[in-house]
């Protein structure tokens, strides 16, 4: 069932979604070679827990036999989503998704980046700037009236326009008092289908993109998600509010809240 | 985090060794009926009425007067079963 917020409760989910924002940029100013993720764990972990926070990730289940150990998922490389935090360091030239959750006042937030440690090849790069494209696209598409295909399609269109392949095994998400709410947010769809978008809608939006067109498997530690064949892998997720007033994206800073227009261009 | 995307209710397996409610026994066959059903003395002692499983349909397992099956009977209705396996 969809739950729509109040005006309240949405200020109430910016709050949630500052505090993992600050958790998120602890993460980005620690990314470098070198660096474990258990490391990145610890530092989010701290940001969440000194602002009043709680990760949303640690012991989280889903439809995992295996509750989530970490307060982050890092996913280096060729792994999708919900990489474990573990001793493994970042080499240079790895691309990393972060994913971050956190319950704040009954509230959750949901957050995800890739980050290039140091210098990436050129494919990386552009694998990066797309998908972070599509979500812009995705959060633009995000207005009242509109239905959750709308968003989809805004997704894909951007990602295999630029000949990169969607992720379809993962979907983003309604979010609010629990962590996975409905409505699913797939990253394909077509436009005009799904539910439509309600003030008070709280949607992570959150594209899967592969260089290659592949399925994504799940390892036997039960989260992490590698593609089958190599491919090289970003995520990036805001949790967006639909309002009257157009989107409102609860997790990004205010002076940088993503805009279509960053789309590159050929 | 992404959510796993629901591919709606695991599908249930339509195996006869692995359908529940039901209890397996053993006994012979009396008579052919019509509409390829069966008579079935039990072991148990009880006659009641079978019909032919589909995996065995599948097979063209055939089943005479005479021929010692295992049957699985329903736990809501111990005068039907279905005749799982020809021995």
């Amino acid at each position: 069932m969809i739950q729509l917020k109040r005006r309240a409760e949405l200020e109430v989910m910016a709050e949630a979604a500052r505090v993992n924002r600050e958790a998120m940029d602890a993460v980005a100013a620690a990314v470098a070679p070198g660096v474990t993720t258990a490391e990145l764990n610890a530092l989010a972990e701290d940001a969440i827990v000194s602002r009043g926070g709680r990760p949303a990730f640690k012991g989280y289940r889903g439809a995992s036999a295996t509750p989530f150990p970490g307060t982050l998922c890092t996913s280096i490389n060729e792994v999708v989503v919900h990489g474990i935090p573990d001793d493994r360091a970042l080499v240079e030239g790895d691309i990393v998704s972060v994913d971050i959750g956190t319950f704040y006042r009954g509230f959750a937030a949901d957050l995800a980046r890739t980050f290039a440690v140091g210098r990436v090849s050129e494919e990386a790069r552009r694998l990066i700037a797309v998908t972070e494209a599509s979500l812009a696209a995705g959060i633009a598409a995000a207005q009242a009236g509109n239905r959750v295909g709308d968003v989809s399609a805004a997704i894909q269109d951007v990602v295999e326009s630029e000949g990169f392949w969607i992720v379809r095994e993962f979907v983003g998400h309604g979010i609010g008092r629990a962590f996975h709410e409905d409505p699913e947010v797939p990253n394909v769809g077509r436009a005009g289908t799904g539910p439509v978008l309600r003030p008070g809608l709280v949607l992570a939006i959150e594209p899967m993109v592969t260089t290659r067109s592949t399925r994504v498997i799940v390892l036997d530690d039960g989260w992490t998600a590698p593609t089958a064949d190599g491919s090289l892998a970003a995520h990036v997720e805001h949790t967006v509010a639909v309002t009257e007033d157009g989107p409102w994206v609860l997790t990004a800073a205010p002076d940088r809240v993503p805009a279509p227009a960053a789309a590159p261009r050929r | 985090m992404a959510r796993r995307r629901f591919t709606g209710p695991p599908k249930p397996r339509r195996d006869e060794e692995t359908t529940q409610d039901t209890i397996r026994t053993e006994g012979v066959v009396l008579e052919a009926r019509p509409n390829t059903t069966f008579l079935v003395q039990l072991d148990a002692g009880p006659e009641i009425l079978a019909h032919v499983g589909g995996k065995m349909r599948r097979h063209y397992i055939r089943i005479l007067p005479g021929d010692r099956v295992v049957i699985e009977i329903s736990t809501y209705d111990p005068e039907k079963g279905r005749i799982v396996y020809r021995k």
